[in-house]
């Protein structure tokens, strides 16, 4: 399973996310879960099982499949909810889940 | 990493700016007298700015993190913020409320990856940021970053 995060220019916004992300799988002790970061214009439905953005940029993301859009690419409570859904909608079991919610 | 970017001079504090614009032109002009970017970057960036859905460089929590892409003009990867105590909008849009700019320049798309990991997670702490919100002139803002404690 991948998640990927997408902003405008691919380098900031983005990374920032993803690092974010990562923690966040870290936290709920789920392994084995790819991430990266990319730029909106590079990416196409089916490059991730997930794509994560900035409210922003919502709209221009929509047709990439299941997206998580977040108010805050820093705030960890919001970052570390929104993938919880994301990895049990995709049928993964989440080990720290109950601590964290 | 850091401490490393953020030397004298490239943490800067104003307690208001006339609008975003002014702040970008502030918090570039450490970059441009170092030349680790050209003015074409900076114009990038406002460019950025006022583009539809530009606001997306609003992490969230007053923190926004300019920059273009790496071809734009920036000559040696480096990182500059300015922080102010009354909030300006980003892009004049009501909903980004912005009290700390940082600019980033990336020479590739790979090589910030050690300084973004430590901004990601000084920026995703809620005590830091706390403290960052209640700094008042470019000694406290350096110490925020540091971790040294104010001996002013």
């Amino acid at each position: 399973m991948k998640f990927l995060a997408v902003c405008s220019t691919g380098l900031g916004s983005s990374f920032i996310t993803q690092l974010n992300v990562e923690k966040a799988l870290r936290e709920l002790g789920v392994q084995g879960i790819e991430t990266d970061h990319s730029d909106l214009g590079s990416v196409s439905q089916g490059d991730a099982d997930v794509i994560v953005v900035g409210r922003d940029i919502a709209e221009a993301a929509s047709g990439l499949g299941d997206v998580i859009v977040l108010d805050s690419l820093i705030d960890m409570k919001e970052i570390t909810q929104k993938v919880s859904s994301a990895l049990e909608r995709h049928g993964i079991t989440v080990p720290e889940k109950e601590q964290k919610q | 990493m850091l401490n490393q970017f953020f030397t004298n001079g490239t943490m800067l504090y104003s307690r208001s700016v006339t609008g975003w614009e002014e702040a970008v032109d502030l918090v570039t002009q450490p970059l441009l007298s170092r030349e680790t970017i050209r003015p074409q970057y900076v114009d990038a960036i406002k460019k950025s700015i006022s583009s539809p859905g530009g606001t997306y460089i609003d992490l969230g929590y007053g923190i926004a993190l300019a920059h273009a892409r790496p071809e734009m003009g920036v000559v040696k990867t480096s990182l500059a913020v300015l922080h102010v105590s009354q909030p300006f909008l980003l892009a004049d849009s009501p909903e980004h409320r912005i009290t700390t700019l940082f600019c980033l320049a990336a020479e590739s798309n790979e090589r910030h990856l050690e300084l973004m990991k430590e901004l990601a997670s000084l920026l995703s702490d809620a005590r830091w940021r706390q403290q960052l919100e209640s700094v008042s002139n470019e000694e406290e803002l350096r110490c925020v970053f540091t971790g040294e404690e104010d001996n002013s």
